[in-house]
């Protein structure tokens, strides 16, 4: 009965785009200089896509923000922070790899060793950020840890740190990971 | 010209400059090389002198026909781009110009294709080549022209842009964390230290010469650029601007200007 009704969906849905084909022609050629940009003009979109934090931040002391109070910007930036179901500390085996794999020399998706040292066997580390092997022991409080990480201007504005939540370039269960690998006493952060 | 690239090949492998895969070679290595009479950079710069004198355009004409035997015009030209040139209508920096006389003045096709070519094959010699030919003076970039002060100050603007999925700006990483590492990598400081002087610059971990334009667009790269909503590193990445955009120009002039007072020794040699 149900297989019946769905060709018949299929069929009749078949015909009603068949009809409105040249109107969704017309539609996708509407839409295509979108998908078709010139790499100049891709360029100067990706430039244009700057968002009123940024812009606050783009003046020539580059770590105050101008035009918008500092506790307006961290108010604005607190707000833009996601958080996972499970809470905000993951698995740290998992964090590791997102932080950087020891495996592939400390890359990895957050690639958090070209501004920070942390697990003292990877040497190739910057020292934009500060170190943060140890980090666990601070006392810290996990959940500013997390804040931190998805957004570094709610609680630093204009930081080089990049927003990773706020990007997509980590999502919030990988952020718990990450916080999980900064915190847990068994991870080599903390060894 | 094949037979001195694999003399270097040969030098290298024959130990002169040992282990400098991911390092500039130490001067001791340089002087070694030189006095061989092979650097790699020095190859790149005679090709460019070798168009420059006998690379004829559809009219018949050589650069030389117009800029002298030797360059002998263009001597201390590169110290003052980019810079406003009324034939064109436009500030140009190095790459663009040379583009531009070959177009213009030599009979090249202005098409895509003779733009692919250009690119890939004369720029960087002939760019290296005329940059040679400032050796030994004083950076000396003026704006004078109202075009040039509207690009300087479009340049210093994109300097302290903060943009893109990574938040970050030039500025960030080579003035605010100038002399920090990135990894193992020292950032420079283009501006505050006057760096424009030993560019274009032979860059060993690449074994290419490379301009301005390349540098920027290279950096520009490492800004991860994107256009999507969400991170998406194949589909939304903005990989480089195209060469010879206003943009790397506007850029290229406000690091120059600040460069002014050093003298120019180009190729430099990079790692
Ligand atoms: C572009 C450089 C850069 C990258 C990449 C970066 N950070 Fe940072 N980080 C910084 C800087 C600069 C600071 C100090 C200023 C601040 O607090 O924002 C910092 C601060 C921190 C702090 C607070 C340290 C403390 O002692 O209070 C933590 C935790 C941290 N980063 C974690 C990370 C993690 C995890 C990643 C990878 C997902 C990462 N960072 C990637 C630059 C960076
Ligand atoms: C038919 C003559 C002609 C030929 C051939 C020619 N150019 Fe030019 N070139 C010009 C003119 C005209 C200008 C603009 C001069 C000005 O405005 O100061 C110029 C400007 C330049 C400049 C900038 C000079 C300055 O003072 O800033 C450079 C560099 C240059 N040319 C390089 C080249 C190279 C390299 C070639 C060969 C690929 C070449 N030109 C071929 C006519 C020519
Ligand atoms: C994430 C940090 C970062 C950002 C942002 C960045 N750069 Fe760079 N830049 C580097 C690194 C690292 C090097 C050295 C590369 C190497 O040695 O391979 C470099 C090299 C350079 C150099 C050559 C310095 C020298 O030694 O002569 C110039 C010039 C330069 N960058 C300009 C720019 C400009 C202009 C921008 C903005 C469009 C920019 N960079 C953005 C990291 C950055």
């Amino acid at each position: 009965m149900k297989k019946v009704l769905f060709t018949g969906l299929v069929v009749g849905l078949g015909a009603i785009v068949a009809c409105q084909a040249p109107a969704s022609k017309a539609e996708q050629k509407a839409e295509k200089p979108a998908k078709k940009m010139s790499k100049e003009e891709k360029f100067r979109a990706a430039l244009a896509k700057q968002d009123k934090y940024q812009k606050a931040c783009s003046n020539e002391k580059q770590l105050i923000p101008e035009g918008i109070s500092i506790e307006q910007f961290k108010k604005d930036m607190l707000a833009t922070i996601k958080y996972p179901e499970g809470g905000v500390v993951g698995d740290w085996k998992k964090g590791e790899k997102l932080f950087g794999d020891p495996k592939k020399g400390g890359k990895g998706l957050g690639n958090c060793y070209a501004c920070h040292c942390g697990d003292p066997s990877i040497i190739a580390c910057g020292n934009i950020g500060p170190s943060l092997t140890g980090y666990g022991k601070s006392g810290a409080d996990p959940k500013v840890t997390y804040q931190r990480i998805y957004n570094p201007w709610s609680v630093n504005p204009c930081s080089a740190m990049f927003r990773f939540g706020v990007h997509g370039i980590l999502s919030p269960e990988q952020i718990a990971h990450i916080t999980a690998f900064l915190h847990d006493p068994n991870s080599p952060i903390n060894k | 010209m094949k037979s001195k690239k694999f003399l270097i090949g040969l030098a290298l492998v024959g130990g002169v400059a040992v282990g400098f895969s991911a390092d500039v070679p130490t001067p001791d290595q340089v002087k070694q090389l030189k006095e061989m009479g092979i650097l790699p950079s020095d190859v790149i710069v005679d090709e460019g002198n070798d168009y420059f004198h006998n690379l004829k355009g559809p009219n018949g004409k050589t650069c030389a026909s117009c800029h002298g035997q030797d360059g002998a015009k263009l001597v201390g030209a590169y110290a003052k781009m980019p810079r406003y040139y009324k034939d064109i209508d436009k500030v140009a920096d190095i790459d663009i110009r040379i583009k531009a006389c070959m177009t213009k003045y030599m009979g090249f096709p202005k098409d895509k294709k003779f733009k692919k070519k250009f690119t890939k094959k004369y720029r960087v010699p002939l760019a290296g080549y005329v940059a040679t030919l400032s050796n030994g003076m004083k950076i000396n970039v003026t704006l004078d022209d109202p075009q040039e002060k509207e690009m300087y100050e479009f340049g210093k603007k994109l300097w302290y842009q903060r943009v893109g999925g990574r938040d970050l700006s030039c500025a960030i990483c080579h003035e605010v964390y100038a002399g920090y590492r990135i990894r193992l990598q020292k950032l420079g400081a283009p501006v505050r230290d006057k760096l424009y002087a030993h560019w274009p610059a032979y860059r060993f971990s690449k074994d290419k010469l490379w301009t301005m334009e390349d540098r920027i667009r290279g950096c520009y790269k490492s800004y991860f650029l994107y256009l999507g909503k969400k991170w998406d590193k194949k589909k939304d990445w903005v990989k480089k601007p195209p060469y010879y955009m206003k943009e790397l120009v506007a850029l290229e002039l406000f690091m120059k200007k600040a460069a002014n007072g050093a003298t120019v020794e180009v190729p430099g040699l990079l790692r």
